[in-house]
């Protein structure tokens, strides 16, 4: 007594790039010695994309594979984690001076790791593409090592599969159990979790289903027991007036047992309906607010019409399971115990054949369960997709009237809508199979109930009214039953949507604000990128080590063809993605150390694409400032150019806009748009491709607009037509992710690379229709600037 | 005359012809590593790499053939126009780079909270993995359906009536 516990480590804990303890014991037993490995890697294919275990590591001697297989061993003692084993068969080496550099390849399924000897490319090994991240970190960490002698390695790098802390099987990015060995993840348990706040009321309206449950069941008691046997039967031998009086008496007591009844649902039902609004309102308000908090990435990966069900129908669905069916189960299931009670004390001969014909009810009760829960989820996806087919074929009006396709969208539509269709007929088909098995089953036993306590009265063994109300009891069975049996087919429903709530409000957004995120006392508007690397998918770089610096005040224009990663840069400096490698600093404090509110608050982004919300146009420009007075809303349109315009209108700033609102041109909306950013008064200014779609008289407008709203701001402008770029105050060309020119537009367009080729290009095309000047002019004249 | 006539006129037939690569002006061998290299109007490309346009409803017809740069150096617009020995070689640098564990038979599949957990058999090997949104994570084509797991892993079933029925039934409720 008095030692103290050691604590159990649990299995080793890896560091970053390195194997786990087991493992290195395995490749040393194996005779590979792993003292002084610089990074590990861990595949899980041979070279012939066949599976195994492979793990992959080098030193400053050479570049080991090994393979074999790993299997988790479930520990014997109860509490303490499951250890992996690894059997290792096979080690290859191959001497690092033999490898010039690796390198992956990419293909739909597996990709491949290569190693680069005098310019001979030789296979090495296949791996699963969802491994393609850990293999770029190591060709990365080995090509490092081999140019500068020291292995660069990645923040990022995950030296293992995620794997289920308890039974090894794939787990969830962010989790360190997978959802089946997670219990707390119950849905039942979740869902009653939102009625945390309300435990008083709910203990009040389960106390009242409770007596209510307890006075049905009394009711046949006196309305029929008593009725027949006290009263009826006259077994006083009572006269004609006592008798009467005695029914009076009776009748007043069934009248008043029935109004409690009564009095009793509509109390729980007023409490109940002052509940679960705000329990729905808190689901709703959690699954919007988890969908805002999520970042760009999420939306990109989900169809509108599924997250718009997620928001809308299956909180209802929620809504009405517990609104409806709780209160119904605890009601019911109470009326069950109590009925059978009362039918034992009856007669318990009789009681035992409704207890044998229990574990049927409960069979089917079980499977109908499953099958509806599937029947559900898939009659819930089709009908995500014909929502998601109404909203994209709303949206694409214009095009299919250009094609002439509507009769074609409308045969798609048919045939999707039809298919929906089909599933919620499945669904209700299997309804009409499983209910009518328990109308049987019910119907079977208060036959066999009549017949047997018939015999029984006639025999002397029961009175009639006894058995008058058991078969009242029986037939108050008979719609608890009903119901509990459909409540799992509403369970299902309920519980299928839950799932579907739980995967938003669960889901981890990308970007998250540090705990101890900085604060801006006064922002400069200083940018600097340094080494940063971005993609969208592993092994898919959009952003390839590129630096930039651009002053605060300054204009930096960025030109480059379709994809060369222009927008990108724009998105990781405002934060909507983060950098892979390196980092966007703000006055020297890299965006990622931010708060994410201050961030986007300073920064300014005017895209090409505009989007206007529902509302005024007033309540659209002072979007990003609720409380600007009107006089600052007319300012900034002013500031715009968009004043002119709107006064126009109508309604002028009142014009409704967005959905179903006033029809705006591009360039309207993009001076709306404008407005709203002015009004913003950022300190960084991101114009992308702001004016790419306009006319060149509204692109000459907006470009007004833009030249005052530049004004004192750090301003990054994305542009197609390099005249937009002008004033840039240096400008830089990207191509595949890398900055191939850098200069102010004269140094450019001297040097004649490309930016000069794309200038002499968009000078030719202007000047053939008539606008702009000759080349040769320009250059003479920027050559004089 | 209608609409599609005229608009089909106004297209002169150069413009929507693709020139293909013919199998009398091109050789594909295999290099010494194993890799395949091919020689194409007479000039040596070393190693190229083939993609196919379409990849689920024809995946021996137009088919690209790439540098190790990735510039398209032409297209074979059939595959069986080849002889059977150059066929064995684009079919084999085909299936290393299409190549897709193929299941062969479902073990459960469990679901919880939004995943969906599968136990399969790839050949003789076990596998397990989880699925995400399980609507876009399974893509039928034809008698094929492939599953894309939460790492972007792909696994194939090739024809969907011949797995065993114990399977076809665990996957049916998800299909659509």
């Amino acid at each position: 007594m008095g030692k103290k516990k050691e604590k159990n480590p649990g299995p080793p804990k890896p560091e970053k790039g390195k194997f786990p303890k087991p493992l290195l014991d395995a490749l040393e037993n194996a005779g590979l010695s792993t003292r002084n490995l610089i990074f590990c890697c861990t595949g899980d294919m041979d070279n012939e994309a066949c599976y195994c275990g492979a793990w992959l590591c080098f030193d400053e001697k050479g570049f080991y594979m090994a393979f074999g297989e790993e299997e988790i061993v479930k520990s014997k003692r109860k509490h303490r984690k499951n250890e992996p084993k690894f059997n290792i068969s096979e080690i290859r080496s191959i001497p690092i001076e033999e490898i010039d550099s690796l390198e992956t390849e990419r293909y739909v399924s597996t990709g491949r790791l290569i190693m680069k000897n005098d310019g001979e490319q030789i296979s090495l090994v296949r791996f699963s593409i969802g491994r393609i991240a850990q293999f770029e970190n190591l060709v990365r960490a080995f090509n490092s090592y081999k140019e500068k002698g020291e292995a660069e390695i990645p923040a990022s790098a995950e030296p293992e599969e995620k794997k289920c802390k308890k039974c090894g099987k794939p787990c969830p990015p962010n989790k360190d159990f997978c959802h089946k060995c997670n219990k707390k993840s119950s849905t039942a348990i979740r869902l009653f979790k939102f009625f945390g706040g309300y435990i008083p009321q709910i203990a009040v309206i389960i106390s009242i289903m409770l007596a209510g449950a307890a006075v049905s069941v009394f009711i046949p008691q006196i309305s029929t027991r008593a009725l027949f046997d006290d009263v009826l039967a006259n077994p006083d031998g009572l006269p004609a007036a006592e008798l009467l009086k005695a029914l009076g008496w009776l009748v007043l007591s069934i009248f008043g047992v029935r109004l409690l009844n009564t009095l009793l649902t509509v109390i729980q039902q007023y409490i109940t309906g002052g509940i679960m609004p705000k329990v729905v309102y808190d689901i709703k308000v959690k699954i919007f607010n988890a969908m805002q908090r999520l970042s760009v990435n999420f939306y990109s990966s989900k169809q509108t019409g599924s997250l718009m069900e997620r928001v809308i129908r299956d909180a209802n669905n929620i809504y009405w399971f517990f609104i409806d069916g709780v209160p119904a189960v605890i009601i019911d299931t109470a009326t069950i115990i109590g009925v059978v009670a009362i039918m034992f004390a009856m007669n318990w001969k009789l009681s035992l054949i409704i207890v044998l014909a229990m574990p049927i009810l409960m069979v089917t009760l079980v499977l109908g369960d499953k099958v509806f829960r599937r029947l559900h989820h898939r009659s819930w996806l089709y009908g995500a997709r014909v929502s998601a087919m109404v909203s994209d074929n709303i949206n694409g009006q214009r095009v299919i009237k250009a094609f002439s396709k509507e009769n074609d969208e409308y045969k798609r539509f048919e045939k999707l809508s039809g298919e929906h269709m089909k599933a919620e007929l499945k669904l209700a088909l299997s309804e009409a199979t499983v209910f009518p098995i328990l109308e049987i089953v019910v119907m079977g036993l208060s036959t066999l109930v009549l017949g047997v306590g018939g015999v029984m009265v006639a025999k002397g063994e029961m009175t009639t009214g006894t058995l008058l109300s058991y078969i009242v009891y029986l037939e108050m069975l008979k719609g608890p039953f009903d119901f509990l049996a459909w409540i799992s087919n509403w369970w299902a429903r309920c519980a299928d949507s839950a799932q579907r709530v739980f995967e938003i409000v669960d889901a981890k957004a990308d970007i998250t604000e540090k705990e101890n995120a900085v604060s801006f006392e006064n922002l400069r508007g200083d940018i600097e990128i340094n080494e940063l690397e971005f993609e969208y998918e592993p092994a898919r770089p959009i952003i390839k080590k590129l630096s930039l610096n651009v002053k605060a005040g300054d204009m930096l224009g960025i030109v480059g063809k379709t994809g060369a990663g222009k927008t990108t840069i724009a998105n990781l400096i405002a934060r909507l993605y983060d950098a892979k490698e390196g980092c966007v600093k703000i006055d020297g404090i890299d965006v990622r150390d931010l708060k994410l509110t201050e961030l986007r608050r300073n920064i300014g982004l005017v895209s090409q694409d505009i989007y206007l919300f529902i509302g005024s146009i007033a309540d659209n420009i002072r979007y990003a400032k609720p409380d600007a007075t009107m006089g600052e809303v007319i300012a900034a349109a002013k500031a715009a150019s968009a004043h002119d315009f709107i006064m126009k209108l109508p309604d002028a700033y009142e014009t409704r806009v967005g959905a179903g609102g006033q029809k705006l041109s591009g360039g309207e909306r993009q001076r709306i748009s404008i407005a709203r950013t002015i009004i913003q008064n950022p300190k960084i200014l991101i114009l992308d491709e702001a004016t790419a779609a306009m006319d060149t008289e509204t692109e000459r407008n907006i470009q007004n607009s833009l030249t005052k709203l530049k004004e004192g701001r750090t301003t990054i402008a994305i542009a197609h037509r390099l005249s937009t770029l002008r004033d840039s105050d240096y400008l830089a060309v990207i191509e595949d992710g890398k900055i191939i020119e850098y200069g102010t537009y004269a140094e450019l367009i001297k040097q004649k690379g490309e930016f000069y080729k794309q200038y002499k290009i968009q000078s030719e095309a202007l000047k053939t229709i008539g606008i702009g000047v000759p080349v040769e002019e320009k250059e003479d004249e920027n050559e004089h600037k | 005359m209608n609409t599609n006539n005229i608009s089909a006129n106004t297209i002169s037939p150069e413009t929507l012809k693709t020139e293909y690569v013919l199998p009398e002006s091109c050789v594909f061998s295999k290099n010494k590593n194993g890799f395949l290299a091919a020689k194409i109007n007479g000039k040596d490309y070393g190693r190229v790499i083939l993609t196919r346009s379409l990849p689920l409803t024809c995946p021996n017809d137009y088919i690209c053939i790439s540098d190790v740069e990735k510039n398209e150096v032409g297209i074979i617009e059939h595959t069986a126009t080849f002889s059977s020995e150059q066929q064995a070689l684009i079919n084999d640098e085909l299936a290393q780079r299409y190549y897709c564990p193929v299941i062969t038979k479902i073990e459960s599949i469990k679901e919880k909270m939004g995943h969906f957990y599968f136990d399969v058999l790839i050949g003789e090997c076990k596998k397990s993995f989880a699925v995400r949104d399980i609507s876009k994570s399974i893509r039928q084509h034809g008698d094929a359906i492939d599953l894309i797991d939460i790492d972007g892993n792909r696994f194939r079933i090739l024809d969907f009536e011949a797995i065993p029925s114990k399977s076809r039934r665990k996957l049916e409720p998800y299909l659509y």
